[in-house]
């Protein structure tokens, strides 16, 4: 039930996020809303689950976007692994913390990306990234990881309680 | 008196029947106004009769009301499909209207390129990253689609396939910073490789580099791909000019190039596959390909065919 609706939630963010997120840009800027994903799974459910969940999603992206074969895969395997390391133990409840970390996740993704991309190719046009790109993205995922954070929080409780009956676990 | 009438009462009857008779027959024909009698009594009858007519009419009404009210109430509810259809198909026949515009404008590039086998393919899904410009489109392998096919638009060169799924391909636009495509002046044959920058591709730009610094290339010259490529045919139009700057080494010059095809709304678009020529082409300069080592003199003729 959890792997079906986590699969079914990664598929569905994936074709929006590829179709119809592209109108609601900002200066060319959108929302890394797999990211949110991610960073989300790895909060609630913890390092492993963030990791899978990753991985599909980078996958995903590899296969229609990617240049290569696991990169993307790779980005979003250790964002969901790191962050579920770290952040054993907070409050769930708390809306603050994913925000922040969502938003700092991003700009270490798009860093990552940009570094391996373009620095390596000897751009310097490190001003404009920094301005217009990496800021501007980090204030929108901040902004729409809340109502994604709250929807994967509410299924993720439904399904809890569901397993706690299921296998009697209290 | 009474007794008069009782003694008399044959007489007196025949009488008035005779001088009724005898007055209908006089004022037959003839339009008489109404005496003050007449009109009194009307004052008096007229409203009743009104009132009453109005009555039964209003009875009337409320029973046959009933049984219009639901025929009216069908008759509206089929107009209003009726609307409803017609609107659908105004809707639909515009949507064919810019369809067969679009069409036909691919139509009039599939023409200016005879020499090679093409597909029309739709754009279905973009990639979300802010570095690259990726898209997916809707056909194949399995349509005939590899990897370096080129991607034109009825106004010029779109990008190529990076590669091709069984039943979708990557294509790359020409403002993806890993895209380079050789690329000359149509005006003064000044060869250079328009390439990709993520700075501009969030505007639709891309740059021309590698430019000579003795060109003579101007603003608002045509930028159309050289035939030192061997992706892309040479003449495929691929903007204009807009800012010219020189290199820091001084050597080179580069231009900033506003692509002829609005990237940022492009849905339609055409893969022209290189290797395979069709036999459709009539004219016979159309039907070969240049040779990989035909000097830019050569290449000249062909474009001012294709312009």
């Amino acid at each position: 039930m959890r792997i079906l609706l986590t699969s079914i939630l990664v598929f569905v963010n994936f074709i929006l996020q590829t179709t119809l997120l592209p109108y609601l840009s900002i200066g060319g800027v959108l929302p890394n809303t797999a990211l949110i994903i991610v960073v989300s799974y790895a909060l609630l459910r913890g390092s492993i689950s963030g990791a899978m969940v990753g991985f599909f999603s980078g996958m995903l992206m590899d296969i229609f976007f990617g240049t290569s074969i696991g990169f993307y895969a790779l980005l979003f395997l250790l964002a969901g692994l790191a962050i579920g390391r770290s952040q054993k133990e907070f409050y769930r409840e708390n809306y603050l913390l994913p925000v922040i970390i969502c938003s700092l996740t991003a700009m270490v993704y798009e860093s990552i990306v940009f570094i391996t991309g373009f620095v390596f190719q000897g751009e310097t046009n490190i001003l404009y990234f920094l301005l217009r790109l990496l800021i501007p993205e980090a204030v929108y995922t901040a902004v729409v990881t809340v109502p994604i954070y709250r929807l994967l929080f509410g299924v993720n409780e439904w399904l809890e309680l569901k397993e706690k009956y299921k296998y009697r676990l209290f | 008196m009474f007794s008069f009438f009782e003694r008399h009462k044959k007489l007196i009857l025949t009488g008035a029947i005779l001088l009724l008779a005898a007055l209908a027959l006089l004022t037959s024909g003839k339009k008489l106004n109404a005496t003050v009698l007449d009109s009194a009594i009307g004052f008096v009858v007229t409203p009743f009769q009104d009132i009453t007519s109005g009555i039964g009419s209003w009875v009337e009404n409320t029973t046959s009301s009933r049984r219009e009210k639901t025929e009216l109430l069908e008759e509206n509810e089929k107009l209003r499909e009726e609307v409803a259809a017609l609107q659908a198909d105004n809707q639909r026949l515009a949507l064919y209207e810019t369809e067969n515009e679009t069409l036909s404008g691919l139509l009039r590039i599939a023409q200016k390129y005879p020499q090679y086998a093409s597909f029309g393919a739709t754009i279905i899904a973009k990639n979300p990253g802010v570095f690259y410009d990726v898209f997916t489109i809707d056909s194949g392998s399995m349509d005939g689609i590899e990897a370096n096919m080129v991607l034109v638009a009825p106004e010029g060169l779109v990008g190529k396939v990076l590669e091709s799924g069984a039943t979708y391909a990557k294509g790359q636009s020409i403002l993806d910073s890993r895209s380079s495509v050789p690329a000359m002046s149509l005006r003064t044959g000044d060869l250079g490789v328009v390439k990709g920058d993520y700075t501009l591709m969030n505007n639709g730009l891309c740059m021309m580099e590698y430019i000579d610094a003795e060109a003579e290339i101007a603003v608002g010259d045509e930028i159309v791909t050289s035939h030192l490529s061997d992706i892309y045919p040479p003449g495929l139009t691929i903007g204009k000019v807009r800012e010219i700057q020189s290199d820091a080494n001084g050597l080179t010059k580069y231009a900033v190039i506003e692509p002829a095809v609005d990237l940022k709304h492009l849905d339609t678009l055409l893969v022209i596959d290189k290797n395979q020529t069709t036999d459709a082409a009539t004219d016979p300069s159309h039907s070969t390909e240049l040779p990989a080592d035909d000097s830019l003199t050569e290449s000249i003729p062909l474009e001012e065919e294709v312009n």
